[in-house]
Protein backbone atom coordinates (compact mmCIF):
# COMPACT_ATOMS: atom_id res chain seq x y z
CA UNK A 1 0.00 0.00 0.00
CA UNK A 2 2.68 2.42 0.96
CA UNK A 3 4.26 1.80 -2.65
CA UNK A 4 1.74 3.75 -4.51
CA UNK A 5 1.36 7.11 -4.72
CA UNK A 6 -0.62 8.95 -2.70
CA UNK A 7 -3.79 9.86 -5.26
CA UNK A 8 -3.92 6.17 -6.20
CA UNK A 9 -4.01 4.95 -2.88
CA UNK A 10 -6.85 7.19 -2.10
CA UNK A 11 -8.61 5.49 -5.29
CA UNK A 12 -8.30 2.34 -3.22
CA UNK A 13 -9.94 3.41 0.00
CA UNK A 14 -12.72 5.09 -2.17
CA UNK A 15 -13.33 2.62 -4.18
CA UNK A 16 -13.38 -0.12 -1.52
CA UNK A 17 -15.10 2.44 0.88
CA UNK A 18 -18.35 2.71 -1.76
CA UNK A 19 -18.35 -1.28 -2.83
CA UNK A 20 -18.78 -2.12 0.92
CA UNK A 21 -21.56 0.02 0.94
CA UNK A 22 -23.09 -0.88 -2.13
CA UNK A 23 -22.86 -4.29 -1.23
CA UNK A 24 -24.11 -4.15 1.94
CA UNK A 25 -26.81 -2.08 0.07
CA UNK A 26 -28.41 -4.80 -1.55
CA UNK A 27 -29.67 -7.09 1.17
CA UNK A 28 -31.87 -6.52 3.92
CA UNK A 29 -29.53 -7.72 6.78
CA UNK A 30 -26.82 -5.83 5.03
CA UNK A 31 -23.90 -5.71 7.06
CA UNK A 32 -24.60 -7.72 9.24
CA UNK A 33 -24.16 -10.68 6.89
CA UNK A 34 -20.67 -9.66 6.84
CA UNK A 35 -20.65 -11.09 11.00
CA UNK A 36 -23.53 -14.01 10.46
CA UNK A 37 -21.70 -15.57 7.78
CA UNK A 38 -18.91 -16.62 9.02
CA UNK A 39 -20.91 -17.60 12.20
CA UNK A 40 -22.75 -20.01 10.19
CA UNK A 41 -19.63 -21.48 8.40
CA UNK A 42 -18.11 -21.79 12.04
CA UNK A 43 -20.85 -23.48 13.25
CA UNK A 44 -21.21 -26.26 10.87
CA UNK A 45 -17.22 -26.54 11.24
CA UNK A 46 -17.90 -26.99 15.13
CA UNK A 47 -21.03 -29.48 14.51
CA UNK A 48 -18.93 -31.67 11.96
CA UNK A 49 -15.24 -31.40 13.55
CA UNK A 50 -16.72 -30.81 16.76
CA UNK A 51 -19.51 -32.69 17.81
CA UNK A 52 -19.92 -35.52 14.71
CA UNK A 53 -16.40 -36.78 14.63
CA UNK A 54 -15.36 -35.76 17.81
CA UNK A 55 -12.18 -34.24 16.93
CA UNK A 56 -12.04 -31.72 19.29
CA UNK A 57 -9.27 -31.24 21.30
CA UNK A 58 -9.23 -28.84 25.11
CA UNK A 59 -11.17 -26.00 24.49
CA UNK A 60 -12.30 -26.93 21.24
CA UNK A 61 -14.26 -23.97 20.20
CA UNK A 62 -11.87 -21.30 20.56
CA UNK A 63 -9.11 -23.25 19.11
CA UNK A 64 -11.44 -23.73 16.34
CA UNK A 65 -12.30 -20.28 16.13
CA UNK A 66 -8.96 -18.43 16.23
CA UNK A 67 -7.82 -20.90 13.81
CA UNK A 68 -11.11 -20.40 11.27
CA UNK A 69 -11.23 -16.40 11.45
CA UNK A 70 -7.83 -16.09 11.09
CA UNK A 71 -7.59 -18.75 7.71
CA UNK A 72 -10.45 -17.00 6.09
CA UNK A 73 -8.87 -13.62 6.34
CA UNK A 74 -6.28 -15.29 3.89
CA UNK A 75 -8.40 -17.09 2.22
CA UNK A 76 -10.63 -14.63 1.16
CA UNK A 77 -8.25 -11.98 0.05
CA UNK A 78 -6.62 -14.56 -2.36
CA UNK A 79 -9.59 -15.75 -3.88
CA UNK A 80 -11.11 -12.45 -4.29
CA UNK A 81 -7.71 -10.84 -5.88
CA UNK A 82 -7.84 -13.90 -8.23
CA UNK A 83 -10.15 -11.89 -10.83
CA UNK A 84 -9.51 -8.31 -9.42
CA UNK A 85 -7.49 -7.59 -12.95
CA UNK A 86 -10.27 -10.31 -15.41
CA UNK A 87 -13.11 -8.70 -13.92
CA UNK A 88 -11.98 -4.89 -14.73
CA UNK A 89 -11.77 -5.56 -18.76
CA UNK A 90 -13.64 -1.99 -19.35
CA UNK A 91 -11.30 0.22 -16.45
CA UNK A 92 -8.20 -1.28 -17.98
CA UNK A 93 -8.49 -0.72 -21.52
CA UNK A 94 -9.79 3.12 -20.80
CA UNK A 95 -7.77 4.42 -18.53
CA UNK A 96 -4.22 4.30 -17.85
CA UNK A 97 -3.67 3.85 -14.30
CA UNK A 98 -1.53 1.17 -11.97
CA UNK A 99 -2.98 -2.57 -12.22
CA UNK A 100 -1.84 -2.63 -8.34
CA UNK A 101 -4.84 -0.46 -7.38
CA UNK A 102 -7.19 -3.50 -8.64
CA UNK A 103 -6.40 -6.33 -5.55
CA UNK A 104 -5.60 -3.57 -3.27
CA UNK A 105 -9.33 -2.76 -3.14
CA UNK A 106 -10.03 -6.45 -2.55
CA UNK A 107 -7.26 -6.65 -0.23
CA UNK A 108 -8.25 -3.41 1.87
CA UNK A 109 -12.23 -4.88 2.01
CA UNK A 110 -11.66 -8.38 3.31
CA UNK A 111 -9.14 -6.39 5.90
CA UNK A 112 -12.30 -4.41 6.68
CA UNK A 113 -14.47 -7.50 7.26
CA UNK A 114 -12.10 -9.57 8.63
CA UNK A 115 -11.78 -7.00 11.43
CA UNK A 116 -15.27 -6.78 12.28
CA UNK A 117 -15.34 -10.71 12.72
CA UNK A 118 -12.13 -10.38 14.60
CA UNK A 119 -13.66 -7.84 17.55
CA UNK A 120 -16.87 -10.27 17.85
CA UNK A 121 -13.73 -12.79 18.30
CA UNK A 122 -12.14 -11.49 21.18
CA UNK A 123 -15.28 -10.38 22.33
CA UNK A 124 -16.93 -14.07 22.35
CA UNK A 125 -13.32 -14.99 23.90
CA UNK A 126 -13.98 -13.03 27.03
CA UNK A 127 -16.85 -13.63 27.09
CA UNK A 128 -15.69 -17.94 27.45
CA UNK A 129 -13.14 -17.29 30.08
CA UNK A 130 -10.02 -15.71 28.00
CA UNK A 131 -9.84 -12.26 29.08
CA UNK A 132 -7.04 -9.80 27.34
CA UNK A 133 -3.57 -10.35 29.08
CA UNK A 134 -0.03 -8.24 28.63
CA UNK A 135 0.04 -10.95 25.58
CA UNK A 136 -2.13 -8.79 23.61
CA UNK A 137 0.28 -6.43 23.12
CA UNK A 138 1.91 -8.57 20.44
CA UNK A 139 -1.67 -8.98 18.57
CA UNK A 140 -0.74 -6.01 16.15
CA UNK A 141 2.73 -7.63 15.42
CA UNK A 142 0.96 -10.88 14.18
CA UNK A 143 -1.97 -9.15 12.33
CA UNK A 144 0.84 -7.37 10.41
CA UNK A 145 2.82 -9.91 9.87
CA UNK A 146 -0.16 -12.06 8.51
CA UNK A 147 -1.25 -9.15 6.31
CA UNK A 148 1.54 -8.62 4.62
CA UNK A 149 1.68 -12.27 4.41
CA UNK A 150 -1.79 -11.75 2.32
CA UNK A 151 -0.96 -8.97 0.35
CA UNK A 152 2.13 -10.78 -0.84
CA UNK A 153 0.29 -13.70 -1.96
CA UNK A 154 -2.60 -12.16 -3.38
CA UNK A 155 -0.59 -9.50 -5.50
CA UNK A 156 1.15 -12.13 -7.15
CA UNK A 157 -1.95 -14.47 -7.36
CA UNK A 158 -3.65 -11.43 -9.00
CA UNK A 159 -0.89 -10.49 -11.62
CA UNK A 160 -0.59 -14.22 -12.64
CA UNK A 161 -4.12 -15.33 -13.64
CA UNK A 162 -4.81 -12.94 -16.27
CA UNK A 163 -2.01 -14.89 -18.25
CA UNK A 164 -2.75 -18.30 -17.02
CA UNK A 165 -6.70 -18.38 -16.58
CA UNK A 166 -6.32 -22.01 -15.35
CA UNK A 167 -4.11 -20.37 -12.27
CA UNK A 168 -7.46 -19.84 -10.57
CA UNK A 169 -9.51 -23.30 -10.42
CA UNK A 170 -6.13 -24.62 -9.10
CA UNK A 171 -5.84 -21.74 -6.83
CA UNK A 172 -9.50 -22.14 -5.18
CA UNK A 173 -8.38 -26.29 -4.96
CA UNK A 174 -4.95 -25.23 -3.43
CA UNK A 175 -6.34 -22.78 -0.58
CA UNK A 176 -9.35 -25.50 0.15
CA UNK A 177 -6.59 -28.39 0.52
CA UNK A 178 -4.30 -25.68 2.53
CA UNK A 179 -7.09 -25.52 4.92
CA UNK A 180 -7.00 -28.73 6.67
CA UNK A 181 -3.16 -28.82 6.38
CA UNK A 182 -2.68 -25.52 8.48
CA UNK A 183 -4.15 -26.94 11.98
CA UNK A 184 -7.48 -25.53 12.11
CA UNK A 185 -9.87 -28.22 12.16
CA UNK A 186 -7.58 -30.58 14.73
CA UNK A 187 -4.14 -29.83 16.64
CA UNK A 188 -1.31 -30.97 14.52
CA UNK A 189 0.91 -31.99 18.60
CA UNK A 190 -1.96 -35.21 18.22
CA UNK A 191 -0.47 -36.10 14.95
CA UNK A 192 2.32 -38.76 14.89
CA UNK A 193 5.99 -36.76 15.11
CA UNK A 194 7.26 -37.81 11.60
CA UNK A 195 4.58 -35.16 9.94
CA UNK A 196 5.45 -32.34 11.90
CA UNK A 197 8.18 -31.39 10.11
CA UNK A 198 6.05 -30.48 6.81
CA UNK A 199 3.98 -28.71 8.74
CA UNK A 200 6.58 -26.56 9.78
CA UNK A 201 6.91 -25.19 6.33
CA UNK A 202 3.33 -23.96 6.32
CA UNK A 203 3.29 -20.29 7.10
CA UNK A 204 -0.46 -20.52 8.56
CA UNK A 205 0.58 -23.10 10.82
CA UNK A 206 2.95 -20.42 12.40
CA UNK A 207 0.50 -17.43 11.81
CA UNK A 208 -2.42 -19.43 13.69
CA UNK A 209 -0.04 -20.59 16.43
CA UNK A 210 0.90 -16.91 17.20
CA UNK A 211 -2.85 -16.12 17.56
CA UNK A 212 -3.38 -19.03 19.46
CA UNK A 213 -0.49 -18.37 21.99
CA UNK A 214 -1.46 -15.09 22.57
CA UNK A 215 -5.42 -15.25 22.62
CA UNK A 216 -5.92 -19.29 24.27
CA UNK A 217 -2.65 -20.10 26.13
CA UNK A 218 -1.86 -16.37 27.25
CA UNK A 219 1.54 -16.33 26.42
CA UNK A 220 3.98 -14.00 24.22
CA UNK A 221 3.78 -15.64 20.62
CA UNK A 222 7.64 -16.68 19.01
CA UNK A 223 8.84 -13.52 18.53
CA UNK A 224 12.14 -14.51 16.60
CA UNK A 225 10.24 -16.66 13.97
CA UNK A 226 7.13 -14.49 14.06
CA UNK A 227 9.95 -11.63 13.16
CA UNK A 228 11.65 -13.05 10.50
CA UNK A 229 8.47 -14.41 8.72
CA UNK A 230 7.08 -11.05 8.72
CA UNK A 231 10.09 -9.90 7.21
CA UNK A 232 10.39 -12.74 4.41
CA UNK A 233 6.95 -11.47 3.93
CA UNK A 234 7.84 -7.97 3.50
CA UNK A 235 10.08 -8.86 1.02
CA UNK A 236 7.09 -10.95 -0.75
CA UNK A 237 5.08 -7.66 -0.91
CA UNK A 238 7.95 -5.64 -2.67
CA UNK A 239 8.53 -7.95 -5.35
CA UNK A 240 5.47 -8.70 -6.28
CA UNK A 241 4.74 -5.55 -6.40
CA UNK A 242 7.30 -4.53 -8.38
CA UNK A 243 6.39 -7.70 -10.66
CA UNK A 244 2.49 -5.82 -11.21
CA UNK A 245 4.53 -2.78 -12.22
CA UNK A 246 6.72 -4.28 -14.59
CA UNK A 247 4.01 -5.87 -16.47
CA UNK A 248 1.41 -3.11 -15.90
CA UNK A 249 0.71 -2.30 -19.86
CA UNK A 250 0.91 -5.88 -20.90
CA UNK A 251 -2.48 -6.45 -19.42
CA UNK A 252 -4.65 -4.47 -21.14
CA UNK A 253 -3.51 -5.91 -24.14
CA UNK A 254 -3.94 -9.48 -22.52
CA UNK A 255 -7.77 -8.49 -21.49
CA UNK A 256 -8.55 -7.33 -25.28
CA UNK A 257 -7.20 -10.16 -26.89
CA UNK A 258 -8.91 -12.81 -24.81
CA UNK B 1 -7.74 27.96 -41.11
CA UNK B 2 -8.15 27.34 -37.55
CA UNK B 3 -4.65 27.89 -36.48
CA UNK B 4 -4.88 31.78 -37.54
CA UNK B 5 -8.06 31.72 -35.69
CA UNK B 6 -5.91 31.09 -32.28
CA UNK B 7 -2.75 33.15 -33.28
CA UNK B 8 -5.60 35.94 -33.66
CA UNK B 9 -6.70 35.28 -30.02
CA UNK B 10 -3.01 34.68 -29.06
CA UNK B 11 -2.49 38.43 -27.75
CA UNK B 12 -5.68 38.39 -25.58
CA UNK B 13 -4.63 34.91 -24.23
CA UNK B 14 -1.51 34.43 -22.11
CA UNK B 15 -1.56 30.47 -22.22
CA UNK B 16 -1.16 30.52 -25.63
CA UNK B 17 2.17 32.92 -25.28
CA UNK B 18 3.79 30.11 -23.55
CA UNK B 19 7.89 29.33 -23.99
CA UNK B 20 6.71 25.74 -24.53
CA UNK B 21 4.81 25.91 -27.53
CA UNK B 22 5.37 24.15 -30.71
CA UNK B 23 7.74 22.11 -28.41
CA UNK B 24 7.28 18.46 -29.12
CA UNK B 25 5.06 16.59 -26.51
CA UNK B 26 4.57 12.86 -28.06
CA UNK B 27 6.53 11.59 -30.91
CA UNK B 28 5.50 7.77 -32.56
CA UNK B 29 7.99 6.51 -35.01
CA UNK B 30 7.22 3.64 -37.31
CA UNK B 31 4.54 2.28 -34.45
CA UNK B 32 2.94 -0.81 -35.52
CA UNK B 33 0.41 -3.06 -32.75
CA UNK B 34 -0.71 -7.01 -33.20
CA UNK B 35 -3.20 -8.35 -31.91
CA UNK B 36 -3.35 -12.02 -30.93
CA UNK B 37 -6.47 -13.81 -30.02
CA UNK B 38 -6.65 -16.86 -28.09
CA UNK B 39 -4.44 -18.12 -24.97
CA UNK B 40 -0.52 -17.49 -25.92
CA UNK B 41 2.05 -20.14 -27.44
CA UNK B 42 -0.30 -23.29 -27.09
CA UNK B 43 -3.53 -21.78 -28.22
CA UNK B 44 -2.67 -19.16 -30.30
CA UNK B 45 -5.68 -18.87 -33.27
CA UNK B 46 -5.78 -15.42 -35.15
CA UNK B 47 -3.32 -12.71 -35.51
CA UNK B 48 -4.95 -8.98 -36.77
CA UNK B 49 -2.23 -6.19 -37.25
CA UNK B 50 -4.29 -3.23 -36.21
CA UNK B 51 -1.34 -0.61 -37.40
CA UNK B 52 1.12 -1.33 -38.92
CA UNK B 53 3.43 1.86 -39.54
CA UNK B 54 2.39 4.96 -38.14
CA UNK B 55 5.10 8.12 -37.60
CA UNK B 56 3.94 11.14 -36.37
CA UNK B 57 4.50 14.31 -33.71
CA UNK B 58 2.44 15.96 -31.75
CA UNK B 59 3.62 19.30 -30.75
CA UNK B 60 2.30 21.65 -27.44
CA UNK B 61 -0.83 23.24 -28.84
CA UNK B 62 -1.37 21.49 -31.58
CA UNK B 63 -5.15 20.31 -32.02
CA UNK B 64 -4.41 17.11 -34.21
CA UNK B 65 -7.21 15.32 -35.98
CA UNK B 66 -7.14 11.81 -36.76
CA UNK B 67 -9.71 10.57 -39.09
CA UNK B 68 -10.14 7.40 -40.72
CA UNK B 69 -13.28 4.95 -41.21
CA UNK B 70 -14.60 2.73 -38.88
CA UNK B 71 -12.23 -0.20 -37.47
CA UNK B 72 -8.86 1.22 -38.88
CA UNK B 73 -7.15 1.36 -35.40
CA UNK B 74 -8.17 4.46 -34.31
CA UNK B 75 -9.10 3.73 -30.83
CA UNK B 76 -5.66 1.42 -30.66
CA UNK B 77 -3.97 4.89 -31.73
CA UNK B 78 -5.46 6.82 -28.90
CA UNK B 79 -4.69 3.66 -26.27
CA UNK B 80 -0.61 3.96 -27.66
CA UNK B 81 -1.08 7.75 -27.37
CA UNK B 82 -2.21 7.10 -23.63
CA UNK B 83 0.31 4.60 -22.51
CA UNK B 84 -2.64 1.81 -22.10
CA UNK B 85 -0.82 -0.73 -24.69
CA UNK B 86 2.64 -0.38 -25.79
CA UNK B 87 3.05 -0.77 -29.52
CA UNK B 88 5.11 -4.14 -30.92
CA UNK B 89 6.97 -2.32 -33.39
CA UNK B 90 8.94 1.20 -33.42
CA UNK B 91 8.51 3.47 -30.44
CA UNK B 92 6.55 6.28 -28.55
CA UNK B 93 8.29 8.65 -26.70
CA UNK B 94 6.11 10.71 -24.14
CA UNK B 95 8.46 14.13 -23.98
CA UNK B 96 7.17 14.32 -19.82
CA UNK B 97 3.62 15.16 -20.37
CA UNK B 98 0.19 13.43 -18.83
CA UNK B 99 -2.66 12.33 -21.15
CA UNK B 100 -6.06 11.88 -20.27
CA UNK B 101 -8.76 9.51 -22.48
CA UNK B 102 -11.74 10.70 -22.26
CA UNK B 103 -14.00 8.42 -23.45
CA UNK B 104 -17.32 8.42 -21.83
CA UNK B 105 -18.81 6.04 -19.19
CA UNK B 106 -15.11 5.12 -18.51
CA UNK B 107 -15.78 1.86 -15.66
CA UNK B 108 -18.80 2.35 -14.35
CA UNK B 109 -19.81 0.23 -11.41
CA UNK B 110 -23.39 -0.63 -12.27
CA UNK B 111 -24.41 -1.26 -8.88
CA UNK B 112 -22.51 2.32 -7.52
CA UNK B 113 -24.37 5.65 -7.80
CA UNK B 114 -23.64 7.94 -10.73
CA UNK B 115 -22.23 10.00 -8.05
CA UNK B 116 -19.58 7.97 -6.63
CA UNK B 117 -18.92 6.84 -10.37
CA UNK B 118 -18.24 10.01 -10.83
CA UNK B 119 -15.94 11.15 -8.09
CA UNK B 120 -14.01 7.64 -8.67
CA UNK B 121 -14.06 8.33 -12.37
CA UNK B 122 -12.42 11.91 -11.82
CA UNK B 123 -10.29 10.42 -9.66
CA UNK B 124 -8.50 8.03 -11.79
CA UNK B 125 -8.34 10.95 -14.22
CA UNK B 126 -6.39 12.83 -12.02
CA UNK B 127 -8.56 14.26 -9.79
CA UNK B 128 -8.56 14.56 -6.18
CA UNK B 129 -11.83 13.40 -4.59
CA UNK B 130 -11.61 16.64 -2.54
CA UNK B 131 -11.70 18.58 -5.93
CA UNK B 132 -14.70 15.92 -7.44
CA UNK B 133 -16.79 16.59 -4.30
CA UNK B 134 -16.64 20.15 -4.80
CA UNK B 135 -16.94 19.84 -8.41
CA UNK B 136 -20.35 17.80 -8.18
CA UNK B 137 -22.90 20.38 -8.71
CA UNK B 138 -21.46 21.35 -11.70
CA UNK B 139 -21.41 17.95 -12.73
CA UNK B 140 -25.11 17.49 -11.63
CA UNK B 141 -26.03 20.61 -13.66
CA UNK B 142 -24.12 19.48 -16.62
CA UNK B 143 -25.48 16.17 -16.78
CA UNK B 144 -29.14 17.08 -16.27
CA UNK B 145 -28.97 14.13 -13.84
CA UNK B 146 -30.93 15.53 -10.74
CA UNK B 147 -32.18 13.49 -8.81
CA UNK B 148 -30.93 10.17 -10.40
CA UNK B 149 -27.02 11.22 -9.52
CA UNK B 150 -27.72 9.26 -6.68
CA UNK B 151 -29.17 6.02 -8.17
CA UNK B 152 -27.21 2.78 -9.44
CA UNK B 153 -25.94 3.39 -12.84
CA UNK B 154 -27.44 0.16 -13.68
CA UNK B 155 -30.81 1.75 -13.80
CA UNK B 156 -29.37 4.79 -16.24
CA UNK B 157 -30.22 4.81 -19.93
CA UNK B 158 -27.47 5.01 -22.34
CA UNK B 159 -28.00 8.82 -23.04
CA UNK B 160 -27.66 9.57 -19.02
CA UNK B 161 -24.84 7.43 -18.97
CA UNK B 162 -22.88 9.59 -21.72
CA UNK B 163 -23.93 12.77 -20.02
CA UNK B 164 -22.23 11.92 -17.28
CA UNK B 165 -19.69 10.61 -18.41
CA UNK B 166 -19.12 13.91 -20.44
CA UNK B 167 -19.61 16.11 -17.39
CA UNK B 168 -17.30 14.56 -15.87
CA UNK B 169 -14.74 14.28 -18.94
CA UNK B 170 -15.26 18.38 -19.01
CA UNK B 171 -13.70 18.51 -15.32
CA UNK B 172 -10.57 16.88 -16.48
CA UNK B 173 -7.02 19.02 -16.57
CA UNK B 174 -4.47 17.81 -18.34
CA UNK B 175 -1.27 18.37 -20.57
CA UNK B 176 -2.49 16.22 -23.76
CA UNK B 177 -6.56 15.58 -24.08
CA UNK B 178 -7.65 12.45 -25.97
CA UNK B 179 -10.84 12.31 -27.20
CA UNK B 180 -12.46 9.68 -28.68
CA UNK B 181 -15.51 10.91 -30.90
CA UNK B 182 -17.23 12.29 -27.88
CA UNK B 183 -18.10 15.82 -28.99
CA UNK B 184 -21.64 15.58 -29.57
CA UNK B 185 -24.02 13.11 -27.43
CA UNK B 186 -27.26 12.69 -26.04
CA UNK B 187 -30.16 14.74 -27.68
CA UNK B 188 -30.15 17.30 -29.62
CA UNK B 189 -30.35 20.32 -27.02
CA UNK B 190 -27.34 18.26 -25.25
CA UNK B 191 -25.73 17.79 -28.21
CA UNK B 192 -25.57 21.59 -29.11
CA UNK B 193 -24.27 21.85 -25.75
CA UNK B 194 -21.43 19.41 -25.39
CA UNK B 195 -20.15 20.68 -28.55
CA UNK B 196 -20.16 24.03 -27.35
CA UNK B 197 -17.74 22.80 -24.20
CA UNK B 198 -15.61 20.60 -26.54
CA UNK B 199 -14.84 23.50 -29.08
CA UNK B 200 -13.86 25.70 -26.54
CA UNK B 201 -11.84 23.37 -24.65
CA UNK B 202 -10.14 22.52 -27.59
CA UNK B 203 -9.82 25.98 -29.04
CA UNK B 204 -8.39 27.52 -26.10
CA UNK B 205 -4.95 26.23 -27.14
CA UNK B 206 -5.21 23.25 -25.16
CA UNK B 207 -3.05 20.05 -26.92
CA UNK B 208 -5.21 17.83 -27.96
CA UNK B 209 -6.08 14.59 -30.94
CA UNK B 210 -9.45 14.19 -31.62
CA UNK B 211 -10.63 11.18 -33.32
CA UNK B 212 -13.39 11.39 -35.66
CA UNK B 213 -14.85 10.08 -38.90
CA UNK B 214 -16.53 13.37 -39.45
CA UNK B 215 -14.66 15.17 -41.81
CA UNK B 216 -15.87 18.51 -40.83
CA UNK B 217 -15.66 17.99 -37.09
CA UNK B 218 -12.09 18.03 -37.86
CA UNK B 219 -11.61 20.40 -40.30
CA UNK B 220 -13.23 23.11 -38.05
CA UNK B 221 -11.44 22.62 -34.91
CA UNK B 222 -7.85 21.06 -35.85
CA UNK B 223 -4.68 22.50 -37.03
CA UNK B 224 -3.22 18.94 -38.06
CA UNK B 225 -4.57 16.10 -39.56
CA UNK B 226 -3.46 12.86 -40.02
CA UNK B 227 -5.46 10.31 -42.59
CA UNK B 228 -5.16 6.66 -41.30
CA UNK B 229 -6.12 3.92 -43.63
CA UNK B 230 -4.94 -0.04 -43.70
CA UNK B 231 -2.76 0.55 -40.18
CA UNK B 232 -1.00 3.48 -42.24
CA UNK B 233 -0.43 6.93 -42.33
CA UNK B 234 -1.94 7.69 -45.61
CA UNK B 235 -1.71 11.78 -45.33
CA UNK B 236 -0.61 14.21 -42.86
CA UNK B 237 -0.59 17.65 -42.41
CA UNK B 238 -3.31 20.79 -43.40
CA UNK B 239 -6.42 19.68 -42.47
CA UNK B 240 -8.10 20.86 -45.34
CA UNK B 241 -5.83 19.13 -47.98
CA UNK B 242 -5.74 16.30 -45.80
CA UNK B 243 -9.48 15.90 -45.67
CA UNK B 244 -9.50 16.51 -49.22
CA UNK B 245 -7.77 13.40 -50.47
CA UNK B 246 -9.71 11.61 -47.51
CA UNK B 247 -12.83 12.25 -49.18
CA UNK B 248 -11.34 11.40 -52.46
CA UNK B 249 -10.43 8.07 -51.56
CA UNK B 250 -13.74 7.11 -49.42
CA UNK B 251 -16.12 8.83 -52.27
CA UNK B 252 -14.51 6.56 -55.12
Amino acid sequence: MFLVEKRYRDVIYYKAQVHLRSEASKTYLSFLWWAFEPIISMAIYYVVFGLIFQRGTEDFIPFLLIGLVTWQWFANTVSHCCNSINNNLALISQLNFPKIILPSINVVMDTFKFLIVFLLLIIFLWAYGFAPTIAYLALPLVLLTQHLFNVSIANTVAAIVPFVPDMQIIISNLLRIAMYLSGILYSIEQLPEQYHIYFAFNPMVMIIDAYRDILMHQQWPQFQQLGIFALVSFIGVVLSTLLMKKMDPIYARVLMQK
Amino acid sequence: MTRDKISSAETSDPELNDPKKNDAVLTLENVGVTYKSGLPIFRQRSVHEALKDISFELNHGDSLGIIGRNGVGKSTLLRILNGIIKPDKGKIINHGYNTALLSLTVGYDNNVSGRNNAILSGMLMGKTKEEMIASMPDIIEFSELEEFIDHPVKNYSTGMKQRLGFAVATQVKTDVLLIDEILAVGDARFKKKSEAVMRKKILSGDTVVLVSHNAKTITSLCNKAVWIENGVVREQGDPDKVIKVYEEYITK
